[in-house]
């Protein structure tokens, strides 16, 4: 039989941004496969969670270590890590004037697969027809950055996937279209799990859980791992009692 | 007709003229036909757009060293002449267009050129109502040590006629320094269209004064996009353009790789005097060490509507490079609508590692974004525009972090 290794473990791990502490002696484990949803206050470190787990400069490392598919890639600079399998839909994709979404796909896919009828679906899936040849993030609207961010995903096929907020500010007409988009990447239609690809999806509302399944959700508490469980027992709990409920469960447990 | 602004912002002092260092005409050519080029040399002007063999173009001439190899229209509606015969066979042309657009007694550069006893160059006249469709081509080529080029180029497009124009300027692989001047007078007519091209690859020590003028008629357009792939050691020019006509227009496009060692100033000044008269000047420079002069004037003298924008991208400044960055605007007339713009910044880190995050090396990444912040699309030029960003991109890499 198979072991059911991690895709992504994170140890005991410490980051700074700009010489302030924002992540805690952190701990999480995503097995190969799994899915999970990551909750939290404002402000509570699961943006800097996935930069950091990007290899993003400006989130320095101070101690512990990141292991993919078991091998510590804590010292790996960003391509280095691009190219193993992990990519992410950043929440606040910078803008670069001259640099289209196109040239960015293009690099990503070679010359045969653009010009295949499988990229023209990935791309109307995204609903993006109309801004490959806009200047990326560029006066796109909050939803169509978010489908740009997804649509390069999709393109990457990562083996490991982390999107930040995908279901902020999405209406609901579109959210179905990005829930259709997140399981294309995830290869959620799949009936084979070794198929299936792992990541890691921010949402403050779930609302983004109703078209796709997570395995397991977890809290984010001021830059700690403070709760993991079923997604919906957690939704349910969070919507009920506020983090608050969460807080005092945590110092529980510390005590 | 009169250069304008000697007396504006001289905030960084330009080095003066450089003419002592070459001497002029005493080789005998060795090349005398365009059979005779040797496969590195047209890969060389390859790499400035010109095309020795196996392009369609609608007229080719290459001037190499001091001998004009050729000079030759393919194309009905196109003359293509060595300026000293188009002088010799057409006595107006002396009368109403040479040295008329850019006055003789201008400086040292087109005294010289002035005074020689031959003139090189090219002479240019595309009939009335003709669009030749093809570009045509022309070469400026240096194959010796220390040789001096003085050109001089008339171009005259008649009445509703249409032309795309591509010169290169290359030094061949492994010469250093010499000098070249040119001389060039453009006229476009009533509703002609004239797209220049125009790019440089140089050795690092060559000196390159070039002296533009270019006048345009009503319903005219004027398109220059100047492209420094490989600076000389220093190229100082500033084209003039006037817009006589109603609805005249001109856009340029300025692009300068820059390296250590160079001193490069281009400025521009349009004179926009004729209403609905439109003029658009870009500056982009990408500074790897070397000074940059970015500059431009506008004079509004009509109800006209022009913009100047100056952009640099300082990625190293080695030994006390810089790029400084001068639009002017001036206007004459109250319905004159003139607007400038001005930026220098570096590459950013967030923008570098967004695009690495989609796999790119980062290296890769700084090209994408150098390319971006040129303007994508350049055509014609795609290969030999990236080769040398790549190397630009490899520089500020190791500069970084
Ligand atoms: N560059 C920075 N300098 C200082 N503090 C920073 C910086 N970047 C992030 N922070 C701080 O780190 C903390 C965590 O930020 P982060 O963006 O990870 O939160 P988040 O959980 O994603 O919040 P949200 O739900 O609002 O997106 C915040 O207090 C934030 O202000
Ligand atoms: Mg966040």
């Amino acid at each position: 039989m198979k072991k059911n290794t991690n895709s992504l473990e994170i140890r005991e791990l410490c980051v700074q941004v700009d010489g302030k502490e924002i992540l805690r002696n952190l701990n999480l484990a995503i097995p190969e496969g799994e899915v999970h949803a990551l909750l939290g206050l404002n402000g509570s470190g699961k943006t800097s969670l996935m930069m950091v787990i990007m290899g993003f400069a400006r989130y320095k490392v101070t101690s512990g270590q990141i292991f993919f598919e078991g091998k510590d890639i804590t010292g790996l600079d960003i391509t280095e890590r691009a190219k193993l399998g992990i990519g992410i839909a950043e929440q606040r994709p910078p803008t670069i004037q001259g640099v289209k979404l196109k040239h960015i796909l293009y690099y990503i896919v070679d010359k045969k697969f653009q010009q295949s009828d499988e990229f023209a679906l990935m791309v109307k899936a995204a609903a993006m027809e109309k801004f490959l040849d806009r200047d990326i993030n560029e006066g796109l609207s909050g939803g169509e950055i978010k489908r740009a961010e997804l649509l390069q995903l999709l393109a990457m096929q990562p083996k490991f996937s982390m999107m930040d907020e995908p279901d902020s500010g999405v209406d609901l007409e579109s959210l179905k279209l990005v829930g259709n988009l997140i399981n294309m990447i995830f290869s959620r239609d799949s009936c084979r799990r070794i198929n299936k690809k792992a990541g890691l999806m921010i949402t403050h509302n779930g609302s983004i859980l109703n078209y796709i399944q997570a395995d397991k959700a977890h809290v984010m508490l001021e830059g700690q791992i403070g709760c993991s469980g079923n997604p919906h027992v957690i939704l349910d709990t969070i919507n009920k009692c506020g983090y608050e409920a969460c807080a005092r469960c945590m110092r529980r447990v510390a005590r | 007709m009169k250069s304008s602004n000697m007396e504006r912002n001289k905030s960084e002092k330009i080095p003066d003229m450089d003419f002592c260092r070459t001497e002029y005409g005493m080789y005998a050519p060795e090349v005398t036909s365009m059979a005779q080029i040797k496969q590195s040399d047209a890969d060389s002007l390859a790499g400035v757009g010109v095309h020795v063999r196996g392009h369609e173009r609608s007229g080719t001439m290459i001037l190499r060293n001091t001998y004009t190899l050729c000079a030759q229209s393919e194309s009905k509606g196109l003359e293509l002449l060595p300026i000293a015969a188009a002088l010799k066979k057409y006595e107006w042309l002396g009368d109403k267009y040479y040295f008329k657009a850019v006055p003789a007694e201008l400086d040292e550069a087109t005294k010289r050129c002035a005074g020689q006893k031959e003139p090189h160059g090219y002479f240019i006249r595309v009939q009335k109502g003709a669009r030749v469709t093809l570009p045509c081509q022309a070469a400026f080529y240096m194959a010796s040590e220390n040789i001096t080029q003085m050109v001089h180029n008339v171009v005259i497009l008649e009445d509703d006629s249409e032309l795309q124009l591509i010169t290169g300027c290359v030094t061949q692989h492994d010469i250093k320094s010499g000098l070249h001047t040119a001389v060039e007078e453009q006229y476009i007519g009533k509703n002609a269209r004239l797209t220049s091209t125009m790019v440089h690859g140089w050795g690092s020590d060559v000196v390159v004064y070039p002296r533009a003028g270019t006048i345009v008629e009503a319903g005219g357009r004027y398109e220059s996009n100047y492209i420094s792939l490989r600076p000389a050691g220093q190229i100082i020019s500033n084209p003039q353009t006037w817009l006589n006509g109603k609805g005249a227009s001109a856009k340029y496009l300025t692009i300068i790789l820059g390296s250590p060692g160079s001193t490069i100033d281009i400025g521009g000044d349009v004179y926009l005097n004729a209403d609905g008269a439109t003029a658009e000047l870009a500056h982009r420079g990408v500074c790897t060490g070397g000074k940059m002069h970015q500059k431009g004037m506008l004079i509004g003298n009509a109800s006209c509507k022009a913009h100047v924008d100056c952009a640099g991208m300082l990625l190293n400044e080695g030994k006390g490079g810089f790029i400084e960055s001068i639009p002017g605007i001036k206007a004459h007339h109250p319905d004159a609508r003139l607007s400038h713009e001005a930026s220098i910044g570096k590459i950013a880190p967030e923008q570098v590692e967004y695009l690495q995050s989609r796999g790119m090396e980062e290296r890769e990444a700084i090209s994408m974004l150098i390319r971006g912040f040129l303007g994508s699309d350049i055509e014609g030029l795609g290969t030999e525009l990236d080769a040398r960003i790549a190397e630009i991109a490899e520089l500020a890499g190791h500069g970084e972090g």
